[in-house]
């Protein structure tokens, strides 16, 4: 090249750099978050981000998470939120389906594309994982020694008769990570064999709340001796000093907890700013603080982690186990939510009730032992499990679409209704239950 | 709409008790309410509270009722002493003010209340209850609500509430202030008349001592809290015992002077006026003023000595008011204010104001009052 | 000529000055509560396909078992809690209003504070005491071997609600018995009549109208009530399964909606039917200045009995309030009689971090209540006093507020207000804070009209009449006679309006935009979602009872000052 052209080139490249370097500016202004972590959590990194970047004043718009949804498609049209930050993955998925999201690819390093099973990020870019978590059993051991009971360790232990009315979990139509760890049982054991599971532990619950807090802190106050719950309850619990104790079972997912830029963002350099602040080492090492408790995306700040702190990555009993299907859970999704609701959730007394005849009639059978019971309880649990549909049944379309509005063309056939759809579910449930009730009654009687 | 009282209706033999207080001081708080009150009602006497605003009449009558207790003294009906029973054992009839009859029932049951009360059963309650709205002539009315009814009907209900429990005795606090003037004079004679058929020993409290004079036996004028004289109506007008009882009963002309010997006994010297001579219990030198009536003065239009008996007093006519059966002349004598009734009969001529005017006092019908 | 005469007649029947009270009180009911609901619920009568009008979804609400099942718990619940909150104010407001007792006012004002619970909090300390594994419990069965099930289902519900809704029979019922003339009394005792016969037989009867304008609130207020079912798990009552509906995301499901019209509608009937229970019971006294209850004085052995029972229902109903305090000291309390140690912590944490929360609620409660009291009390005068067509329609209106439940009208309002932008800011309208206090004026109005109603039916429009002889004119009047008269309701309506205000949550947790204009709830809301919360959250709740409780008690004593320089107290 001529002289003249690579001074010009060498000019051109350094007026481009610094300019590159001039566009990377700092961000300031008013950032707003819409979120459902507690206050422990968004505290802790507003404090170290406002730390990082003085000029940013970061403010904190607590939601659960189904309001937050709402909230922001309600104001979608002037919208004034940066930034949506929760745990459940189901609510991107929302915002996404309704275009209430912006792609970001964060400039952050080192992050892996799976923890456990489970992908970090939306392929798409909509929204990226920060932390994970992963579900597992938590128990009171006041309460648990009081009642002479011993502490669990599988899922399967939860189904033993020794639990009954002393568990609790939140409905999975009201807890996105809880509808994972039910999604996660049904892919691991089968559609089949995963809800007769489901059922089988739901005989044991003494409730079913409708958030998720509901049940670490029923367990902290020791209504219920144990909960189905994400870990970083558990374990900020035990920071609180509550005397609790927590499990991962060999079954369990570990999802990722999320963030996502919202479309329209008012302030959009700030929060890409702050996506990736979460996501630098010294985000991810805010995660590691007692009262926060969640496990780092980032493989290599486990080791700033005290010793013994789960390690997703390392362990890999840790939520492998199942080779999560993120598709197959997204196509009945809601069909899984209504299903659990109407066949557990509100119609648990029925439940409870057959499940306990079946467990006396079981403990009679065990003291004196007796061919026709023994058969007339297997038929017992088999009408708890039965379920109404199958699992293609529940992946089809049509099922599906009675619970959304979208009509795709004008030729599609017109869904059920979903409250149709309930109540034949309901009656269903209803009827078996009742029927598994009697029969196990008669076997207790033949025991006796 | 008059009516009469028909007692055999009620068809029960009601016995009459009296009522006496005795030595009744009542305080509320620091004040002093009612003073040092005795009274003796007799059985059967229709006897009245009288006085002013705040004289403590109404108080003393809640006190018979049990409303009020007092600091000190007692009340008995009968030989019984009440004075520590509590209202609804006292057996007493009281009938308020505002009638208080309750808007949620209806003249039936409202009169029925006091014999449901007394367990009595219920087809001698029916029966009572019917004698005793026939009795105010209200049966057509039982079964309408107190808010339809006149202020005349709602006062014949509650005397009926009241009687149809044949109480020993009969309260009434200003039965008549709420009524029309006319329905007022003849709702009077109507109590009275049934208090004379019933005998029910009957107190009656009201500020009007027209309604006092025409149907009371008795009356016990008050002021301040202190019973200030007890008697029959005539004696009260007749004698009163100080210068409110005279000035509450009727017209009182007051005069102030001086009480003076004059050898033979004690007159009472002023202005504008000879002495008037006084009784013998009257010692010279006593402080207290000169009563009498507008009609114990004459006018003389002649100018002869006054008559024997008679002092005169000479003054000025200040106004005059026309009552119709008489003129009523408001004289200044000695630059005192005094009144004359004149009759009137049509034709007479009236006396001009700022006329003069002579008059004659009839002496031994003036009374030399201390306070 | 003839026809200028008769158009003038019947212009003359509409005065100016009231017609345009209505109008603006119209207008602000239309565009608060009306639009905003309206645009949320037409969900309920649209097919979810088509879009087109229809009643099918009604069809499959009656169609569905859990929805019947809802429905008849939710029946239940309130019919029940109506009893039990009856059984408890009963006695305090006959005690406190018929006899002379010492701290009548303090137990007043006692009385209001079990509506100042905030939502959430409220259960959980009433789990930490009476549940299954609570305080009284655990006492129990250690030392007795039994267990009572306070809290076990619908139960829980009824118990909560009960002690929780409690003061609106207590302070309508006390209003209404202090108003009752002292001669109605006197006469049934003179002829006969005492103690509990006396109460059944006359007070009672004549107090009515306060205690049918409480329990129909109480009613109202439990049926639509989510809050409480909700933390209790209970989840098969209408209103949480419509809240649960509207509230889920990622479906569009119109069951929600139709929920929240059959809320509506069973609110709207039982206001009805309270209205006709009271229809033609004209009670209204002529105060003659010394009117209202006598108060008596009871024998020693009576005053004992009256302040153990006093004392024990003050306890049950403080009950919330006492395990709130222990929680906010407490340290740790899991599956024990008591915390295991006590601590001032929690309170330091709330002093340093939530000064602004508290001054946001004052300011937002008074302007709500100030508001409610205004327009319930011009409502109630042209319903009462004026015979302008459509009248009616007003009450109504505004009385269907309280079936609205609280995150529809927040929906509602950020769709109605969210694209209109404010002037000179660009901000939206729904982010202005007064748009919340609009919110909770709105859903507070119901509480204040019904109060300033019942006030006013107890004043004889004679009253007025005599102002308006003496040339005072309409307006005069009304400030003179008519609201000094009133002012126990009115009084009563502004409490109750500005305690339950200080605490709400459901449509605020919607409508804040900016945590230096959320209030109180919003802040105990943050701190209940976490382990390390529950204490600063209980330390926090407790700010706000005391907070309100005192500014209730404070207005009480000058209210009442007030009325004893009229003469209306003895």
């Amino acid at each position: 090249m001529s002289r003249t052209l690579r001074s010009v080139a060498a000019a051109l490249a350094f007026v481009l750099a610094s300019g590159t370097a001039a566009f990377a500016q700092d961000p300031s202004g008013k950032l707003v978050i819409v979120t459902s972590f507690p206050k422990d959590l968004t505290s802790a990194f507003q404090q170290a981000f406002q730390k990082a970047h003085p000029k940013v004043t970061v403010e904190i718009l607590n939601r659960n998470t189904n309001a937050g949804v709402k909230f922001l498609q309600e104001t979608a049209s002037n919208n004034g939120t940066d930034l949506f930050w929760a745990s459940a993955p189901d609510a991107f998925e929302v915002l996404k389906g309704a275009n209430l999201l912006q792609a970001y690819k964060p400039k952050v390093e080192g992050i892996p594309e799976k923890v456990g099973a489970y992908p970090v990020n939306d392929p798409q870019g909509m929204y990226a994982g920060f932390a994970a978590s992963g579900y597992g059993i938590m128990w009171n051991t006041r309460y648990m020694k009081a009642n002479n009971l011993p502490a669990p360790k599988e899922w399967a232990d939860l189904t033993k008769a020794i639990y009954y009315d002393h568990v609790a979990i939140s409905a999975p139509s009201r807890s996105g990570t809880t509808h994972l760890t039910i999604e996660t049982i049904l892919q691991g054991e089968g559609w089949e064999k995963g809800w007769r599971t489901n059922k089988e532990l739901a005989g044991n619950y003494r409730t079913i709340t409708e958030r998720s807090f509901g049940v670490p802190d029923g367990v902290n106050s020791g209504s219920f001796g144990v909960g189905i719950v994400i870990d970083f309850f558990a374990l900020s619990s035990q920071a609180s000093g509550f005397p609790v104790e927590f499990t991962y079972p060999t079954v369990t997912t570990i999802v990722p907890a999320n963030i996502g830029v919202v479309k329209n963002a008012p302030n959009k350099l700030a929060a890409e700013t702050f996506v990736d602040f979460i996501l630098s080492p010294a985000g991810q090492e805010v995660l590691l603080q007692p009262a926060i408790r969640r496990l780092p995306v980032n493989p290599a700040t486990y080791e700033k982690a005290p010793a013994g702190y789960p390690n997703p990555f390392k362990d890999t009993s840790l939520g492998a186990q199942v080779n999560f299907d993120v598709e197959v859970s997204q196509a009945r999704y809601n069909v899984v939510d209504a299903l659990f609701d109407q066949l557990i959730t509100f119609q648990l007394d029925d439940l409870k009730a057959a499940t306990r005849a079946i467990h006396q009639a079981e403990a009679a059978i065990a003291k004196k032992p007796n061919d026709k019971a023994r058969s007339l309880v297997a038929e017992a649990r088999d009408l708890v499990a039965a379920m109404p549909v199958t699992a293609e049944q529940a992946a089809d379309p049509q099922l599906a679409g009675a619970f959304t509005v979208e009509r795709k063309s004008a030729t599609d056939a017109v869904p059920e209704r979903q409250a149709q759809v309930e109540q034949k579910w309901a009656a269903f449930a209803k009827e078996n239950y009742a029927a598994a009730r009697k029969k196990a009654e008669e076997a207790l009687a033949l025991a006796r | 709409m008059n009516h009469q009282f028909s007692p055999t209706a009620l068809g029960a033999d009601l016995q009459s008790v009296g009522v006496r207080i005795d030595g009744v001081n009542l305080f509320y708080g620091s004040n002093h309410v009612l003073k040092d009150v005795n009274l003796d009602i007799r059985p059967g006497e229709f006897f009245a509270f009288l006085g002013p605003s705040g004289c403590g009449k109404t108080t003393l009558l809640r006190l018979i009722a049990g409303f009020n207790t007092a600091q000190r003294g007692l009340v008995r009906i009968g030989d019984r002493d009440i004075s520590a029973l509590p209202p609804h054992k006292r057996d007493v009839g009281m009938v308020f003010q505002s009638y208080a009859l309750w808007p949620h029932m209806t003249v039936r049951r409202n009169v029925a209340f006091g014999l449901e009360e007394r367990r009595i059963p219920r087809a001698e309650v029916e029966r009572r209850v019917d004698a005793a709205l026939d009795l105010v002539g209200l049966k057509h009315l039982a079964d309408r609500r107190p808010s339809q009814l006149s202020g005349g009907q709602q006062q014949r209900v509650a005397l009926a509430r009241t009687v149809v429990i044949e109480p020993k005795v009969l309260l009434l606090d200003e039965p008549l202030s709420n009524l029309d003037a006319k329905l007022r004079v003849q709702m009077r004679q109507e109590l009275l008349s049934l208090q004379r058929k019933l005998g029910l020993t009957t107190i009656f409290v009201t500020h009007d001592q027209e309604e006092a004079n025409t149907i009371c036996d008795r009356i016990a004028v008050m002021d301040d809290g202190r019973v200030q004289q007890v008697g029959s109506p005539q004696e009260l007008y007749d004698h009163p015992a100080n210068l409110f009882v005279a000035g509450f009963l009727g017209t009182a002309n007051v005069l102030d002077g001086e009480v003076r010997g004059d050898g033979t006994g004690t007159a009472f010297v002023g202005k504008g006026f000879t002495p008037v001579p006084l009784p013998r219990t009257v010692e010279a030198g006593s402080v207290g003023k000169l009563m009498f009536r507008p009609q114990n003065l004459t006018i003389r239009q002649d100018d002869g000595e006054p008559r024997p008996g008679c002092a005169r007093l000479t003054g000025r006519i200040t106004h005059r008011e026309f009552l119709g059966a008489s003129i009523r002349y408001a004289v200044d004598i000695g630059g005192q204010q005094v009144q004359v009734d004149a009759p009137h009969q049509a034709g007479d001529p009236l006396l001009a104001p700022d006329s003069p005017i002579t008059l004659d006092l009839a002496a031994d019908k003036a009374r030399f009052l201390r306070r | 000529m003839t026809s200028l005469a008769l158009s003038r007649e019947s212009i003359a029947r509409v005065r100016p000055g009231p017609a345009a009270v209505a109008a603006l009180i119209a207008l602000f009911l239309l565009l608060f509560l009306v639009v905003p609901v309206v645009q949320v619920i037409f969900v309920a009568f649209q097919d979810k396909t088509t879009g087109a009008f229809t009643l099918v979804n009604f069809a499959d609400f009656f169609r569905n078992d859990l929805f019947m099942r809802s429905f008849w718990n939710s029946f239940y619940v309130s019919a029940m809690s109506v009893v039990v909150a009856s059984a408890l104010a009963l006695p305090l407001a006959y005690l406190t209003t018929r006899f002379e007792f010492r701290g009548a006012v303090l137990i007043q004002s006692l009385g209001v504070i079990p509506l100042i619970m905030p939502p959430f909090i409220g259960a959980v300390a009433m789990q930490l005491l009476f549940g299954r594994n609570g305080t009284v419990n655990l006492l129990l069965r250690d030392h007795f071997g039994f267990s009572i099930p306070f809290m076990e289902g619908l139960n829980g519900v009824i118990f909560v609600q009960s002690i929780h809704y409690f003061p609106f029979i207590l302070i309508n019922l006390s209003a209404s018995l202090k108003n009752i003339d002292r001669a109605m009394e006197e006469s049934a005792q003179n002829l006969g009549c005492h103690g509990f016969r006396l109460f059944r037989r006359i007070v009672f009867p004549l107090a009515m109208p306060g205690y049918v304008a409480g329990a129909s609130l109480v009613f109202i207020k439990v049926f639509d009530d989510l809050g409480t079912p909700l933390l209790l798990n209970v989840s098969d009552m209408l209103a949480p399964q419509a809240y649960l509906r509207i509230s889920s995301i990622g479906i569009a499901d119109p069951m929600g909606y139709v929920i929240s019209v059959v809320l509506i509608v069973c609110s709207l009937l039982a206001l009805w039917v309270s209205a006709l229970a009271m229809r033609g019971k004209d009670y209204a006294t002529v105060q003659r200045g010394g009117g209202g209850l006598a108060r008596r004085r009871m024998k020693p052995l009576e005053l004992v009995a009256a302040y153990t029972v006093v004392l024990l229902i003050l306890m049950l109903v403080l009950a919330p309030h006492i395990g709130l305090s222990l929680l906010s000291f407490a340290t740790i309390w899991s599956f024990s009689p008591f915390p295991d140690a006590f601590t001032m912590k929690h309170y330091h944490t709330v002093f340093v971090e939530s000064g602004q929360y508290i001054t946001n609620t004052l300011l937002y409660a008074s302007l709500a209540a100030a508001l409610d009291v205004v327009i319930g009390t011009a409502i109630a005068y042209l319903v009462l006093r004026t015979k302008l067509p459509g009248r009616q329609w007003l009450d109504y209106a505004a009385m269907a507020a309280l079936a609205v439940p609280g995150v529809v009208l927040g929906i509602g309002y950020l769709r109605s207000f969210y694209g209109i932008p404010m002037p000179f800011s660009g901000q939206p309208l729904s982010s202005f804070w007064l748009i919340l206090v609009f919110a909770l004026a709105i859903r507070r109005l119901p509480y204040a009209l019904r109060a300033c109603t019942a006030a006013l039916q107890q004043v004889s429009s004679s009253l007025e009449e005599a102002a308006e002889n003496l040339a005072a004119t309409k307006l005069r009047t009304l400030g003179r006679i008519v609201v000094p008269l009133m002012s126990g309701g009115i009084l009563a309506g502004f409490v109750t309006s500005f305690a339950t205000a200080a605490v709400e949550l459901s449509a605020t947790i919607m409508l804040v935009q900016s945590q230096s204009d959320a209030p109180l709830a919003y802040g105990l809301y943050v701190y209940m979602q976490s382990a390390a919360g529950r204490g600063p959250g209980a330390a926090l709740g407790v700010f706000a009872v005391v907070i309100v409780g005192l500014g209730t008690y404070l207005s009480h004593v000058i209210i009442e000052r007030g009325r004893r320089e009229r003469g209306q107290e003895r």
